[in-house]
């Protein structure tokens, strides 16, 4: 969506995310905090360069680029996006994220005229829904289907197969969504063995036994 | 019973009670279980259909299950029709797997899934409405307007 959700962890995480700009005026006595300088007097010149995480950038950012101009992360940009329309499975995206569709979709905040862009690789990357703005061709269907598609292949199939290779790469949302796929097919797994009748100690309640013998032998 | 007679109950007579009462009477040792017909004759046709066929029953995992776990003894041919039925879910998730994938592919908002029982919805049910959710939102993200307003300080 557009705006983050205010007491996600999640999100709150993802607006710490460094983001490159500029100063469009200077600011007086920050230098210290954006680390410019060492002086606390000293102010930040107009025209440098920054690195503001994403929270404090839209903060300050004004469609009239009175305080900051805010430039796009090179994951974002054209060479980039050509890379995902190509074969979106090949990218690592929590070596680019890890929260690439978040923080993108927060990019949008920033009026950029490559914005409609952005907007559709991050859709494209998923595999899913981007079909509807991609109907123009842009890039062939197999390419943004195919990570939905492995995700939901590797998630629902890979019973009992070692998956960290794959899990590795993925995004924090897609992370999220390969587990819900995971134990969807995990507690009718157990179902079918007979094993969600039986009745097992928690695991809480395991580990606090261990840590009581633990207390006992020491 | 609550919800409607059951019975008379008379030894060597078929009778028709609910699945829990089944088994119940049956870990007792007080009943046979009679297998549904259609346990005989499952799959067939789901291979050559490409939309889902209906099943014999909305619960075929679960009466599987239950029957073949608590009443093997009174279902002929019991292993051969634990693989039939299995493999006949397998066959299902596969192309419940295709289609979620041409839906996707194809940008639809809505389908219609007739003939899914409540255990192949439930498997797969949070992930792919997870999934859709998530294309939802950055499927908005495409259309600027009313959503992205600006504050002024």
């Amino acid at each position: 969506g557009m705006e983050e959700n205010f007491l996600s962890l999640d999100d709150i995480l993802m607006s710490q995310e460094k983001l490159p700009g500029r100063a469009e005026s200077s600011l007086p006595r920050l230098a210290v905090l954006l680390g410019q300088g060492a002086g606390s007097a000293e102010s930040v010149p107009e025209g440098s360069k920054l690195e503001i995480p994403l929270w404090l950038a839209k903060g300050l950012h004004d469609s009239k680029r009175r305080i900051i101009s805010v430039e796009l992360p090179k994951i974002y940009k054209e060479a980039w996006r050509t890379v995902f329309s190509a074969d979106a499975n090949v990218v690592d995206l929590h070596k680019m994220g890890p929260y690439y569709y978040g923080f993108g979709s927060q990019l949008l905040n920033f009026e950029n005229p490559e914005n409609p862009e952005i907007a559709q690789t991050i859709l494209q990357a998923t595999g899913g829904g981007s079909v509807l703005a991609v109907s123009d061709s842009v890039c062939s269907p197999q390419t943004f289907i195919a990570r939905f598609r492995r995700i939901m292949d590797s998630s629902q199939n890979a019973y009992n197969e070692d998956t960290s290779a794959l899990v590795a790469r993925l995004d924090e949302l897609e992370r999220t969504l390969f587990q819900v796929g995971q134990k969807g097919l995990n507690d009718f797994q157990c179902w079918e063995k007979g094993q969600a009748s039986q009745i097992t100690a928690s695991s809480l309640v395991q580990n606090y036994g261990k840590r009581k013998l633990a207390e006992v032998d020491g | 019973v609550l919800q409607g007679d059951l019975g008379p109950f008379n030894p060597g007579l078929p009778v028709e009670v609910p699945v829990w009462l089944a088994i119940n009477l049956k870990q007792r040792q007080k009943c046979r279980l009679i297998p549904p017909e259609w346990m005989d004759e499952i799959r067939d046709q789901e291979r050559k259909e490409d939309t889902f066929t209906p099943m014999p029953s909305p619960y075929y995992m679960e009466l599987t299950k239950l029957l073949l776990n608590y009443a093997s003894d009174n279902i002929p041919r019991a292993d051969e029709i634990r693989t039939l039925v299995k493999d006949t879910w397998d066959t299902r998730m596969a192309k419940l797997r295709l289609s979620a994938d041409s839906f996707v592919r194809q940008q639809e908002a809505h389908a219609k899934l007739d003939n899914l029982t409540l255990m192949e919805i439930n498997t797969t049910g949070t992930f792919l409405t997870q999934a859709l959710d998530h294309m939802y939102k950055l499927r908005t993200n495409l259309q600027p307007g009313e959503s992205s307003h600006s504050q002024d300080f």
